[in-house]
């Protein structure tokens, strides 16, 4: 799979719908941390099951790549996908701050803390989606993928039966505090070409 | 019966009878729903609880953290979960593993999802709860098994303390540590004199048990951070972080006149045991914690050239010297 099998109006098309949806994210993210958020222009690219966690390593930059807790949760209905969030380790005890957790929180509460934080942006995210490409998800609860460890040790667990996916992502940033967030989302094959008659009929509508 | 009365009902059967938790909220978290999986574990039927508040009818909820959770649920209208991994419950329920269960109330994972009404707004929340026990006592002891195997691949098997590969990482990272922070180091290793003669008159049996009770005894004139290891046979090794030289050579004799002081007691006879121990602490110059170990080897061997129950300290004179 590339990206080449999307015409040039359907790449605009996904560009503009990640756009908007991370951006209603991120406004969620904002009011919930009380925080302004700077998000990074969301990316779409094609990834092979096995290239995963080097494209995720790439993304996040070796200050992150090397100590991450992350956050899997998958979303079903028309598209259906995986979303997995990566904290920096500052990150998490930033967000227990943020959020008016005492630093004596035990480590069962943090991880409460991660896994409610990870499960309102991916919901943000894809209700965003969903709004824009008529479609409606329902979500399983999301789980602990790993924590502080290097992002290649994390994915390289995951489940290999697919070959081809569509990775989108975004960066969310909380200036001037030390958090940030990677959000990935990935389609596999068969939610691609779902994704592109979703954006053709939204092309049709405009 | 109509047809859509028809499957009304039938809904309304499957409902009552899933093995699933399920209870419906109107705005204000008023119980509007509640099916028979609840009225059973809670004990208390839907016309009890239909109607009332939810925080009313069972004070024992997390009320603060719940309604926050709530109120999220209805304002992002996005689901919302809670795992039994970081709370185990939500609501307290006996479960059904009363005599081999081992946990006090049912493990539960619950979802909260948002009801919009035919607006479109959020006006009700249903909150799922399904009962984990089993899983969560399978996984808790697949758990302590992967615990278990651990602990038992970095120990040994006759004295209970470390092994030497796991002695050799923690070594690795002592030194490491030193090495970027600065600090102190030493590192002791301690041979068991004339040991085979032990072996050789008393049997393999009285050999174990002798290295037994000096580990015992050593051990309990260590403090908590230091660390313990056999390396191999008779030889045993001492870590000792954030210790200067100076203090190791004050553990070490500790050790020594602990050892010599008290005949070791088997079975049916009593065994005058004694040791030799080699000292060596950190120098920025030592280019790895092998090159430390090796310096406390060295210094073991002149301690036994030199006579045996002593300690010695290395002495850059040993370099070159086997």
């Amino acid at each position: 799979m590339s990206l080449k099998s999307f015409s040039d109006d359907q790449l605009d098309a996904l560009q503009e719908t990640a756009n908007i949806a991370m951006g209603q994210a991120g406004a969620v993210l904002a009011r919930l941390l009380d925080h302004y958020v700077a998000l990074s222009v969301p990316r779409a690219k094609p990834v092979q099951a096995a290239d995963l966690a080097a494209t995720v390593s790439a993304m996040l930059g070796p200050s992150l790549d090397l100590a991450v807790t992350a956050v899997r949760q998958s979303f079903q209905g028309r598209l259906r996908g995986e979303a997995i969030s990566l904290f920096g380790t500052e990150g998490c005890s930033e967000l227990a701050d943020l959020l008016g957790h005492e630093s004596g929180a035990g480590a069962e509460q943090q991880e409460e803390l991660l896994l409610d934080v990870s499960n309102i942006l991916v919901g943000a995210v894809l209700r965003g989606l969903g709004n824009q490409l008529h479609t409606d998800f329902a979500f399983s609860a999301p789980t602990l993928l790993g924590q502080e460890q290097g992002v290649a040790a994390i994915l390289r667990r995951g489940p290999v039966d697919w070959v081809d996916a569509l990775l989108l992502e975004v960066n969310f940033r909380l200036d001037p505090r030390n958090f940030s967030c990677h959000l990935v989302l990935l389609l596999p094959e068969e939610s691609i070409d779902v994704l592109r008659q979703a954006l053709d009929r939204m092309l049709g509508d405009i | 019966m109509t047809r859509e009365n028809e499957q009304r009902a039938l809904l309304e059967a499957v409902f009552e009878r899933i093995n699933v938790g399920v209870l419906l909220l109107d705005d204000a978290n008023r119980i509007v729903r509640w099916n028979r999986f609840m009225a059973t574990h809670s004990g208390l039927e839907a016309d009890a609880v239909l109607g009332r508040d939810l925080f009313d009818c069972f004070p024992e909820l997390p009320a603060s953290w719940l309604k926050r959770k709530l109120e999220s649920v209805r304002l992002l209208r996005n689901y919302a979960f809670t795992s039994w991994e970081q709370r185990p419950y939500l609501f307290r329920f006996q479960h059904d593993r009363p005599v081999t269960g081992g946990v006090d109330w049912m493990r539960q994972d619950c979802t909260l999802i948002p009801i919009s009404d035919s607006t479109g707004q959020v006006s009700h929340v249903c909150i799922t709860v399904v009962d984990v026990t089993d899983a969560s006592l399978y996984q808790s002891a697949l758990q302590e098994a992967n615990t278990r195997l651990e602990e038992a691949s970095v120990r040994d098997g006759l004295t209970g303390i470390y092994n030497r590969g796991h002695l050799e990482t923690r070594l690795a990272e002592e030194f490491a540590r030193v090495r970027r922070h600065g600090g102190a180091l030493s590192v002791v290793m301690f041979d068991f004199d004339n040991f085979k003669r032990v072996n050789d008159t008393h049997g393999h049996q009285c050999g174990d048990e002798v290295l037994r009770q000096v580990i015992r005894r050593t051990s309990s004139l260590l403090r908590a951070e230091d660390l313990c290891g056999r390396y191999g046979g008779e030889e045993f090794t001492l870590l000792l972080p954030d210790t200067p030289v100076e203090q190791a050579v004050r553990v070490a004799e500790r050790v020594r006149a602990a050892v010599e002081a008290t005949p070791i007691r088997t079975r049916n006879r009593e065994l005058g045991m004694t040791i030799t121990l080699g000292i060596a602490g950190y120098e920025e110059n030592l280019g790895s914690h092998e090159q430390l170990l090796d310096n406390a080897d060295k210094a073991l061997y002149r301690g036994k050239r030199e006579g045996r129950n002593r300690i010695a300290l290395f002495d850059h004179r040993l370099d070159g010297q086997g």
